[in-house]
């Protein structure tokens, strides 16, 4: 069973379309939502949030948002960068007004958690650095049994050791507590070490949402000694390097001389890949 | 609903909604416009929608297992609930300051007396604010001012019209004006009137703000 899936998620701006969006995140796995600044991930998770009024169907765990709203957000534990509310309180003061909504609320394991990221509930908002503050929206969302995590760039602000440490605790929770997990990031190296599937979105459309391997294995990184060498081989997205052009390669391509070809990273294909968008854009 | 309205109390009230409360005594101050106390109680209700827009409360709320369209409904029942405390302050204060103080001292130079024709007069102040002001405000929670300052101009402009009608009109300077034990009838007649006038211009600003917040991109 899937533990979210959107369905023709459409949002409409004066300077900017949500068009589409479709993917689903299987039960227990790890679903990097990426893209460039500005390109709609927010927007998506807002949408699947209703935070917006958007357009399209989203179900978790087989429920409908709209028709069973209360249940699927029991289901769900939201993450923003940070914990950016109420600043002058202190987390004890809004965990108390936040557990009543939760019937499964688990006071012991919110006080293992506050135990384990080292948090004081008598300290406020204003006190915590971003990581802990990250840490808190956690402790949070973990303590009322979400069975799905929606993350919105969680990592963004902080340190690689805390980003470590935040990848660490998602790993964890999959493994231990079966959760499910959708986060959005710009960060790719934290996808390379824990997502499983890739959601790539680009000026609001979905370009890719698949299993991160499968991603990965579709295009090699070639660098060219020459412009025309990358034409002639039809390479995605060519750009000028410091010592040559880079583009990518479909894996089963066939390679000519003088090229050299290497693995391709999330960011290598990102970034190729919106060179090409943006060559097609402007003809 | 419960738990949102819990939420609002425990997180969202401005300190300076406690201190407008006790403006309730200002019917104490000799001859002065006393529909002017109910003016600070919406003076509370902005600072208690700035703050909840500076701590990001409306975009957390709608993170929690609730329905959008409580959101707005929960915000406006606690803002119903201390605006029916002002006026039972003033009433009451009102009505030990009629017990203690000689009649003449009762009288109000500046407007009507401190009576329940006040108190109705505050509830229809308190209304037509309620319409204006969280409609507009649920529209675009980020912007506090505009929808304010037209309910503050509309309600100094009521105000004028109540301290007119104190001076022009027989029917409110002589027959609601003065101690309750007077005209109690008409004066509880015209306290009446203003609680349904309240009611259903609150009713009205629930319904609106609702329909509008359910439009609102956070």
């Amino acid at each position: 069973m899937n533990a979210l899936e959107v369905k023709g998620l459409s949002k409409v701006y004066p300077e900017f379309t949500l068009d589409k969006v479709s993917f689903c995140v299987p039960q227990g796995h790890i679903s990097g939502l990426i893209g460039r600044n500005g390109a709609g991930k927010s927007t998506t998770i807002k949408g699947v949030l209703r935070l917006i009024a958007a357009e399209g169907d989203v179900a978790v765990f087989g429920k409908d948002i709209i028709k069973d709203e209360m249940t699927v957000k029991q289901m769900i534990g939201y993450v923003g960068g940070g914990f950016r509310y109420y600043p002058m309180n202190t987390l004890a003061a809004i965990r108390k007004a936040y557990e009543p909504f939760y019937p499964t609320w688990n006071q012991g394991k919110y006080e293992k958690f506050l135990a384990q990221f080292g948090l004081s509930e008598r300290k406020k908002v204003k006190e915590l650095s971003e990581g802990m503050k990250v840490k808190f929206a956690l402790s949070l969302a973990l303590s009322h049994g979400a069975k799905l995590l929606i993350m919105d760039e969680p990592t963004s602000g902080l340190d690689p050791l805390s980003r470590e440490e935040f990848c660490d605790i998602v790993l964890q929770l999959v493994r231990d507590e079966g959760v499910s997990v959708l986060f959005s990031t710009h960060i790719t190296s934290d996808l390379m070490r824990i997502a499983d599937d890739i959601v790539y979105i680009s000026e609001g459309k979905i370009l890719a949402a698949c299993p991160l391997k499968e991603l990965l294995g579709k295009y090699k990184l070639a660098h060219f000694s020459s412009l025309a060498d990358a034409t002639a081989a039809n390479a995605i997205g060519v750009k000028s390097v410091k010592d040559g052009y880079e583009g990518l390669l479909p894996r089963d391509a066939k390679i000519l001389n003088g090229v050299t070809l290497a693995d391709a990273t999330i960011d290598n294909i990102i970034v190729h890949l919106e060179k090409a968008n943006e060559e097609k854009r402007h003809g | 609903m419960v738990n949102l309205i819990k939420k609002e109390l425990a997180l969202c009230l401005h300190p300076t909604v406690f201190i407008f409360l006790s403006f309730a005594a200002l019917v104490f101050v000799p001859n002065y416009p006393y529909e002017v106390i109910f003016f600070f109680s919406c003076l509370s209700v902005f600072f208690c929608c700035m703050m909840t827009r500076e701590n990001g409360d409306i975009a957390f709320s709608c993170a929690l297992p609730v329905k959008k369209e409580h959101i707005p409904l929960a915000k406006i029942l606690v803002t119903i609930g201390l605006q029916c405390i002002i006026l039972l302050l003033v009433g009451i204060i009102g009505a030990v300051k009629g017990a203690v103080l000689p009649a003449e001292q009762y009288v109000n130079q500046a407007g009507i007396s401190a009576n329940i024709v006040l108190v109705g007069n505050g509830a229809i102040l308190l209304g037509i604010f309620n319409l204006i002001f969280f409609p507009r405000y649920f529209k675009a929670p980020d912007k506090i001012g505009v929808p304010f300052v037209i309910g503050a101009i509309v309600e100094f402009l009521l105000i004028g019209v109540f301290i007119i009608l104190r001076w022009a009109i027989p029917l409110y300077s002589i027959t609601l004006n003065g101690l309750n034990t007077v005209n109690t009838g008409a004066k509880a007649a015209a306290l009446i009137i203003g609680f349904v006038v309240y009611i259903m211009l609150s009713a009205i600003s629930c319904k609106l703000s609702m329909k509008y917040f359910q439009r609102v991109d956070l």
